[in-house]
């Protein structure tokens, strides 16, 4: 497999169906091999949930994949482009960004500030462009006030836009996060845990927001979940890991009548496990 | 400390003992200023700002007095050097965790300090940089044209006899507020959120597409290059330019002025300044202590005392914002 994939780098091609293609990642740890030998793939305009029982490798594979840790071995292509070994901020301007599981609000900052600074192509953003071009700093200012406020409106937040992302309850700095991850106009989102520590008034929200977002913007997901409801009721495809490597993969139904997925739980019902966080 | 002498202090008003104490705060202002980029706004625990200083103002004495080259040409170049020296200082060591990142800056700075100290034939060693050898040169000699100049002006405006360090105190001040004004207005851009974000989480700005190590580098140089300036001031204020001079503490008291002013502001820190040093040298006008020494003593014993104070009562400093303290986490 890893020949296959190192000798066929051209196997992602752009008119793949496939926006992400994950071929025999690896890494250890001092002698712990947190992930294994996963590889995956994630179809464009899908919502993909990455699931698997504590200490899979899911959170690390998402390290992995989006530049925070690197590659042991292994090949990593996003719409067909090799993006293995790049590092995280290059990864996020090709439009794959991610969240984290733990919410990292930028606290001393101003929740708008939060959205600005997500937003690309600002010159001003380069010491040169903030020196020597303010009038373009400025318009793009303009343009991306204007859309932080839409995106902080639709996500109910709008109010608290002048204050300190610090002062945000756990709930609204996950959406604040997601809302943020939007400003960066993404084509691939990926989420880790969206869902962990927030209401679940707020949480149907943050998922119609997701399945909004794939049918209008055609924005790809990928998230790591832990509430099979919500794994089943709204994801098109699911992937299953398990000890670091992907066990299973298939549509939710597929994969709940997996037994290889059922045993690596814990051999019982997947709604058993909808408990619990990382 | 003996550096930081300034005079002798005597009782009633003494100009030119507080035109000192003006030069010394302009000279701390722009110190300060370099880490408030630094630490306020990039979360950078820089401790390295003496070591910059030295090489600013020993290239500078180097190229005036041992290559003959202009004054003023020496400037940039110094400058240039030094910013040279950030990014080496800074390469290495950004990417390390931000106490080790202290140590290390700390640790360079002394590496500077010690190789000035000991490359006699490059800086003079423990003797100095001040004139070439058959004192044909010195490196503040085109300063003390521009310095008689200005006090000239003094004179012409009906002062009787300017203190020799007040046209110091007007330049220090000149580029301590221009350099303020220049800094508050970069941090209001773009550019200036990102090096927010950077000191609040680098891998929530990694995961917007944001080069976190390069910001850190442009923070860190542009202090190098501020540090420069205060390197120059600091040693035509002193005429000489001596390795004690560049001792940690230098590094410290622009800490203290940098709590006194407020963290993540910058027209607290030419207040802080002022507030620390008065408080520090000031209190050798009081005439509440014994003998010499004890005075010596119970000055920093004072200053110190205030800065606890100051931490308790108000750790938002003069101009720092407490909802932004209360919020780091």
């Amino acid at each position: 497999m890893t020949e296959a994939a190192a000798s066929a780098p051209a196997g992602a091609p752009a008119e793949s169906p496939n926006v992400l293609e994950a071929r025999d990642v690896r890494r250890s740890f001092g002698g712990i091999n947190a992930v294994q030998g996963a590889t995956m793939s994630v179809r464009r305009g899908s919502i993909t949930a990455l699931i698997g029982p504590n200490g899979a490798g899911k959170t690390t594979f998402f390290n992995l994949i989006t530049g925070f840790y690197k590659l042991d071995s292994g090949s990593v292509y996003f719409d067909g482009q090799a993006i293995g070994g790049l590092p995280s901020y290059k990864i996020a301007r090709l439009g794959m960004v991610r969240t984290f599981q733990i919410t990292k609000a930028l606290s001393r900052m101003p929740v708008i500030d939060n959205m600005l600074l997500a937003a690309p192509d600002q010159p001003g953003e380069s010491l040169f462009g903030a020196v020597f071009r303010p009038l373009a700093t400025r318009e793009r200012e303009r343009e991306i006030t204007e859309q932080a406020h839409e995106l902080l409106a639709s996500f109910n937040l709008d109010k608290k836009a002048n204050d300190y992302a610090g002062t945000l309850s756990g709930g609204q700095r996950k959406l604040l996060e997601l809302a943020r991850a939007l400003m960066a106009q993404p084509r691939f989102l990926l989420l880790d845990e969206p869902m962990a520590g927030i209401n679940p008034t707020l949480g149907a929200r943050l998922l119609e927001h997701m399945q909004r977002l794939r049918r209008e913007e055609g924005v790809t997901f990928l998230f790591v979940e832990h509430d099979m409801d919500v794994v089943m009721s709204h994801s098109d495809h699911v992937v299953v890991m398990a000890e670091g490597r992907v066990i299973s993969e298939g549509t939710p139904d597929e994969v709940r009548a997996d037994r290889k997925v059922v045993d690596a739980y814990l051999g019982g019902e997947l709604d058993d496990v909808s408990e619990g966080g990382e | 400390m003996d550096t930081l002498v300034l005079g002798i202090s005597t009782s009633g008003f003494n100009l030119s003992f507080w035109v000192g104490v003006g030069v010394i705060a302009g000279i701390y202002a722009i110190v300060a200023l370099g880490l408030q980029l630094n630490v306020g706004f990039t979360g950078m625990d820089n401790f390295g700002m003496a070591g910059f200083m030295a090489v600013g103002a020993y290239t500078m004495a180097i190229l005036t007095v041992d290559h003959d080259i202009s004054f003023w040409l020496s400037l940039p170049l110094s400058m240039l050097v030094t910013m040279g020296f950030g990014l080496l200082v800074g390469l290495p060591s950004l990417r390390l965790r931000s106490d080790y990142f202290a140590i290390a800056t700390i640790a360079s700075a002394e590496l500077i300090r010690l190789v000035a100290q000991n490359a006699q034939g490059l800086t003079g060693g423990n003797q100095g940089i001040f004139c070439s050898d058959d004192f044909s040169r010195c490196y503040d000699d085109a300063w003390v044209k521009v310095s008689d100049t200005i006090n000239g002006w003094f004179v012409d405006l009906g002062m009787s006899d300017p203190p020799s360090a007040l046209p110091l105190l007007v330049v220090a001040w000149i580029i301590a507020i221009l350099l303020t004004v220049a800094l508050v207005r970069i941090q209001s851009t773009p550019w200036g959120r990102v090096l927010r974000a950077v000191r609040e989480d680098e891998d929530a700005a990694r995961a917007l597409g944001k080069n976190t190590v390069g910001y850190k580098l442009q923070s860190l140089v542009i202090a190098s290059a501020i540090a420069a300036l205060a390197g120059w001031l600091l040693a035509l204020n002193l005429a000489t330019i001596h390795p004690t001079d560049y001792e940690p503490i230098v590094t410290f008291f622009g800490y203290s002025v940098l709590v006194l002013g407020g963290l993540a502001n910058y027209w607290g820190v030419p207040l802080g300044a002022i507030f620390f040093w008065v408080l520090v040298e000031g209190t050798r006008t009081l005439e509440i202590f014994e003998s010499e020494s004890q005075q010596v003593a119970l000055r920093l014993f004072v200053a110190g005392a205030v800065l606890i104070l100051v931490m308790v009562f108000r750790p938002q400093g003069a101009f720092g914002k407490r909802e932004e303290m209360m919020l780091g986490d």
